[in-house]
């Protein structure tokens, strides 16, 4: 393995660390640093935004866009789409008719190219290309529950130190393996966000304050593998993050959760509303669990490697590398 | 697990025969403690289980039936042994 594999350790080289953990810390950081976009990356979404913005005011003067998700939050991986909203005042824009005209409003603008209009799903979308900028958009109308999750989560990030890089490092790790994808079962972008919090707030170094994460950020990512990988009981334990107090919850006393016919499931109640499970679509959790746990391993094992090397084998070499895979345009 | 029975792994780091020597936790298991660490209370009514998600105790020190079918030999990190040495 060369350190052309791994860009973000060019010029960070922390073999010299004398705990494995900090090293790993280090990396993290790196690592979260590296994918972070630029200042002239934000911009060219900013613009783009605001240009389809424009387009939806000009066809509905009672209408205004909105983004929500990842984008919203910051916590988007390079090339991820954005998830935009359309509100309007009287609230009539989530129809057959709208839809298409406002796709076929924006291609006229040459601001889509690309679009896929799918009406028939549970929560409608358009999906486009923006040509200039070539970023993929994700456009639903009505609706305000991913606004409040947003404004949520930006409160959290806010609170929790360690939150964004942890977050950030896992979604990097589900999508190397396919598995960050609700529609194939995988974890969706909030799911991963509850799970991460939750376990930043009930970690016992954490939850007696001996420990700032930012300086511990290489061994919670290898304890937060272990817990999800090894010993979580999703069986029988649900996770609550109702007012801002991540907390477990015995299955059973979860009134509102719907027995499937598989008690192997995750369990995560919506924090805008405790009847919903936010993870019911990811039924793929064998999987998740199962590399949850490979990721344990093969950390810890790349640990005990690279602390009994020597100081020349060390250099120029990756902890994480293996295990996030991340392959994307060199940045 | 190991067909050689007489061959004891044995870890001189803390004293487990669960693993060898160069695989101990122990080796990146370490945290950074805060400079204010000696005085902090374990809140008990904030402590949960991962094997039961009922309060007061961590998941390593539940009396119930393992949930999880991956065996947990050497202790997690949601373990009383986990903390600081005033606060175990």
């Amino acid at each position: 393995t060369t350190n052309t594999d791994y860009p973000w350790i060019l010029n960070h080289d922390h073999s010299k660390q004398k705990e494995i953990a900090d090293w790993l810390t280090m990396e993290i950081k790196d690592f979260v640093a590296y994918i972070s976009p630029n200042r002239q990356e934000i911009e060219i979404r900013n613009r783009t935004i605001s240009r389809i913005r424009a387009a939806v005011k000009e066809l509905w003067p009672d209408a205004d866009l909105h983004v929500f998700g990842s984008y919203a939050t910051d916590l988007y991986l390079p090339g991820s789409d954005i998830d935009c909203v359309v509100n309007s005042a009287s609230g009539d824009k989530e129809n057959r008719n709208s839809l298409y005209s406002l796709a076929s409003f924006l291609k006229q603008r040459k601001l889509a190219s690309q679009v896929e209009v799918i009406a028939k799903a549970r929560v409608p979308i358009i999906k486009f290309v923006e040509p200039h900028s070539q970023i993929h958009i994700d456009v639903s109308f009505e609706r305000t529950n991913g606004l409040e999750a947003a404004k949520l989560i930006r409160e959290w990030l806010q609170e929790t130190p360690g939150l964004r890089e942890l977050v950030l490092i896992v979604k990097q790790f589900l999508h190397s393996r396919r598995l960050n994808n609700v529609h194939t079962g995988g974890l969706g972008g909030f799911s991963i966000i509850c799970l991460v919090y939750s376990f930043l707030h009930l970690h016992p170094r954490l939850v007696t304050g001996e420990i700032d994460p930012r300086d511990n950020l290489g061994v919670l990512l290898i304890d937060l593998f272990e817990l999800y990988g090894k010993n979580f009981g999703y069986d029988d334990v649900g996770i609550t993050v109702q007012d801002g107090h991540p907390a477990y919850i015995p299955k059973r006393e979860w009134r509102d959760l719907q027995p499937g016919r598989n008690p192997f499931t995750l369990a995560i109640q919506d924090p805008g509303d405790p009847t919903n499970n936010i993870s019911r679509g990811s039924f793929n959790l064998r999987d998740i669990k199962k590399s949850f746990a490979g990721a344990f391993d093969l950390l810890t094992d790349r640990c005990f490697e690279l602390d009994m090397a020597t100081f020349k084998d060390r250099v120029g070499r990756s902890i994480l590398g293996n295990v996030i895979k991340y392959r994307g345009k060199p940045r | 697990q190991c067909p050689q029975k007489w061959k004891r792994v044995f870890c001189t780091l803390c004293n487990s025969k669960k693993h060898s020597r160069d695989r101990c936790p122990s080796i990146w298991r370490v945290y950074l403690l805060k400079d204010d660490a000696g005085d902090k209370a374990l809140p008990m009514h904030r402590l949960y289980c991962y094997n039961c998600g009922r309060k007061g105790h961590f998941g390593d020190d539940c009396m119930e039936r393992r949930s999880s079918r991956v065996p947990n030999e050497d202790g997690s990190a949601f373990s009383g042994d986990n903390l600081s040495g005033e606060l175990k």
